[in-house]
């Protein structure tokens, strides 16, 4: 007890004493530092998601080229650093550490999986740092402090949008899941099955999978054809949905499919091609949309990679430039960055109109889109 | 559904089963776990994968391509990190963590090289399907089952019979004297490691044919399953292997459709948990005593 009460008072002191320190020279230092600002973007760079943290590099690292040679936000340019995060729990929290302490660091954008923002988000929150997740869509994940912001529907209102869709639009009735078994897909599965029951459906199966580890759904597609479901939704990444999809040809079986807005994603249709065409998908950006300022990411982000970004890059992108617009207004200042952040309204970014509520959740609208003759088409606006 | 449901099981046990006998062939040799395996397994696969999309080749050159290469990586890997550890004399267990090592660095070497999505295997030879009962059945299916058991009937005809396979045992039971009988060990230890990384390919190219998909990440969970196969069945025992693997995927499949997909690996590991401490030495294990 006693020792503790004395590690307790050092720790504290040595805290008051970095308070000290950086109270009376971070400052300074920075504007000394060539006028750069230092925004951290993290997520899976390695590791079997890698393919998500390489889109959020490859769009933050086009828009803060492009903003720099603009001359950067008030004269200061934008200097990124990609840190690599694995997807995991645990490393997400020695990341998080290492950014915290390196003074120089204003935002983060990160992390990926709603599993790695919720681990991180205590450091981050004790620090006052902004995290802004352009995808973690747990609904605990805002809630963990005020630092916390979010730029993707949470599945508390992803869930009904696809669950009234599936009941009211496609008039299924007996609907069957199969869910990744993380907090992202327990939320997302939650969400649209009490919707769907509170509109009427009738689930039929519910079955659940590791995500990178099940490769072989034979069974649980076995299983989910006898309780003959009409729908079957998938709350799923790209990857297993479609190993689900040609297992589910494979078997012989036909059934309509849906899925959430992590499906839109090129890859979905080379990897399982004809195997996903009809399954429909809600989204809020859609590379097709005439508007000018899709577009014009579109244009850039294919001169600059030679593909066309999905879901993860445009999210990031103006995961970014809200993050450099706020900027604008708060300087290189952690604590008034996130005020900054948080009074913005109706941004129009590539990914719709952007609001933070009360609670740093944003309200985006969704479409629904399906995939038709190998190209995702929309649906209903 | 249950006669569907054990279709599924023995099919994936069959995967299993394939990726098993060459761990088990390698450890019957070596007495080493060769945890490079499922990493070798997955390099075999996207070999052939390469060879068929980039290179346009026709499929049975990219397998048999694919074949010979993963056969020399496997050399490979024996003469960078195993043979200096068999110099110095260093302790078995040394070697194992070695093939952890080359496990990982396979895997990121693949990611780097072809990045981590997953990937789509074309069906290029889709003989179809036949139904029996209401129970379909479809030839790749038949293929993968049969390519089992005509491995597993070839490498024991081979260890048995041939030469090669007399020196194989002879460095079994004891290298040292194998030695002083002039039998050239590290030929045999480069013969077995190309066969057994040889065998992984071809089930890394069968697997990903039947599931479509490929991804850097296949080979950590397919040489768990294939090392606990190998040792349900009686590790060193290639019978035992094949009956290992079934087991595992029938049981696997089960559990997945009466009790839990959520729980499947737990059940299957616990299964084999509970038979090794029944029966130690594996299904068709035989209790050897140690040699001193």
């Amino acid at each position: 007890m006693k020792k503790n009460k004395k590690m307790v008072l050092f720790v504290s002191l040595i805290l008051a004493f970095a308070l000290v320190v950086t109270g009376c020279t971070s400052k300074p230092a920075l504007e000394e530092a060539a006028g750069e600002i230092k925004i951290a973007v993290v997520g899976p760079m390695t590791g079997d998601s890698a393919q998500y943290g390489q889109a959020f590099k490859k769009a933050t690292e086009l828009l803060a080229k492009k903003v720099n040679e603009a001359g950067g936000v008030n004269g200061k340019k934008i200097k990124l650093e990609i840190v690599d995060d694995k997807n995991d729990a645990k490393e997400a929290t020695n990341v998080a550490q290492k950014l915290v302490s390196d003074q120089d660091v204003i935002g983060v954008i990160g992390h990926f999986s709603s599993t790695a923002s919720l681990a991180a988000s205590p450091i981050y929150q004790r620090a006052g740092l902004v995290e802004l997740s352009p995808t973690s869509s747990h609904p605990d994940f805002t809630s963990q402090g005020t630092f916390m912001f979010r730029n993707v529907n949470t599945q508390a209102i992803e869930g009904p949008i696809l669950a009234d869709f599936a009941v009211k639009d496609l008039q299924k009735k007996n609907i069957a899941v199969i869910y990744i078994n993380n907090d992202w897909g327990i939320t997302a599965k939650d969400n649209f099955v009490s919707a769907a029951e509170a509109l009427g459906a009738n689930i039929t199966a519910v079955e659940s999978f590791i995500g990178g580890q099940t490769k072989d759904f034979t069974p649980t597609i076995t299983k989910i054809k006898n309780t003959k479901p009409d729908l079957l939704f998938l709350a799923a990444m790209y990857s297993e949905t479609g190993m689900i999809a040609q297992q589910i040809k494979q078997l012989d079986y036909d059934i309509e499919l849906l899925g959430t807005s992590s499906l839109n994603n090129q890859q979905l249709i080379e990897l399982a091609g004809p195997a996903v065409e009809g399954l429909y998908l809600t989204n809020n950006y859609f590379p097709e949309d005439p508007s000018e300022n899709v577009q014009g990411f579109v244009q850039e982000f294919k001169e600059a990679y030679g593909t066309e970004p999905d879901q993860f890059a445009a999210v990031a992108y103006d995961s970014l430039d809200m993050m450099i617009s706020a900027l604008k207004v708060s300087g290189p200042d952690r604590a008034k960055l996130r005020d900054a952040l948080a009074e913005i309204k109706d941004y129009p970014g590539v990914t719709g109109k952007t609001t933070f509520n009360e609670n740093r959740d944003v309200l985006k609208d969704m479409i629904i889109m399906q995939i038709k003759d190998g190209k995702f088409t929309l649906f209903k606006k | 559904m249950i006669l569907q449901q054990l279709i599924n099981g023995l099919t994936l046990g069959s995967t299993y089963a394939l990726t098993a006998v060459g761990y088990s062939m390698v450890f019957g040799i070596l007495e080493l776990v060769n945890f490079s395996h499922g990493s070798v397994y997955m390099v075999g696969a996207f070999l052939t994968l390469i060879f068929l999309t980039s290179l346009k080749l026709n499929f049975f050159v990219s397998f048999l391509l694919s074949i010979i290469l993963t056969g020399l990586l496997g050399i490979l890997i024996d003469k960078v990190s195993l043979y200096p550890l068999r110099r110095k004399n260093a302790p078995k267990v040394t070697a194992l963590i070695s093939t952890i090592g080359v496990s990982i660095f396979l895997q990121n070497l693949v990611m780097l090289v072809w990045g981590s999505e997953t990937k789509n295997f074309p069906l290029v030879i889709n003989p179809g399907a036949v139904e029996l009962m209401g129970v379909k059945v479809s030839f790749l299916q038949m293929i993968i089952f049969s390519m089992c058991l005509v491995i597993m009937i070839g490498l024991n005809t081979m260890i048995q019979k041939t030469r090669i396979g007399k020196a194989m045992r002879a460095t079994a039971q004891n290298a040292e004297a194998a030695k002083l009988m002039g039998i050239d060990i590290n030929r045999v230890i480069m013969i077995t490691f190309f066969i057994g990384s040889a065998l992984a390919s071809v089930a890394g190219t069968m697997v990903g044919m039947y599931y479509q998909t490929i991804d850097p990440y296949i080979g950590y969970m397919a040489g768990l399953k294939a090392f606990a196969a190998a040792v349900l069945g009686g590790i060193g025992v290639l019978p035992g292997a094949i009956i290992g693997g079934l087991l595992i995927g029938v049981i696997e499949t089960l559990s997945a459709a009466y009790i839990n997909s959520g729980y499947r690996d737990a059940i299957a590991f616990a299964v084999l948990v509970l038979m090794l401490v029944i029966k130690p030495s594996g299904l068709l294990g035989k209790q050897v005593s140690k040699k001193v």
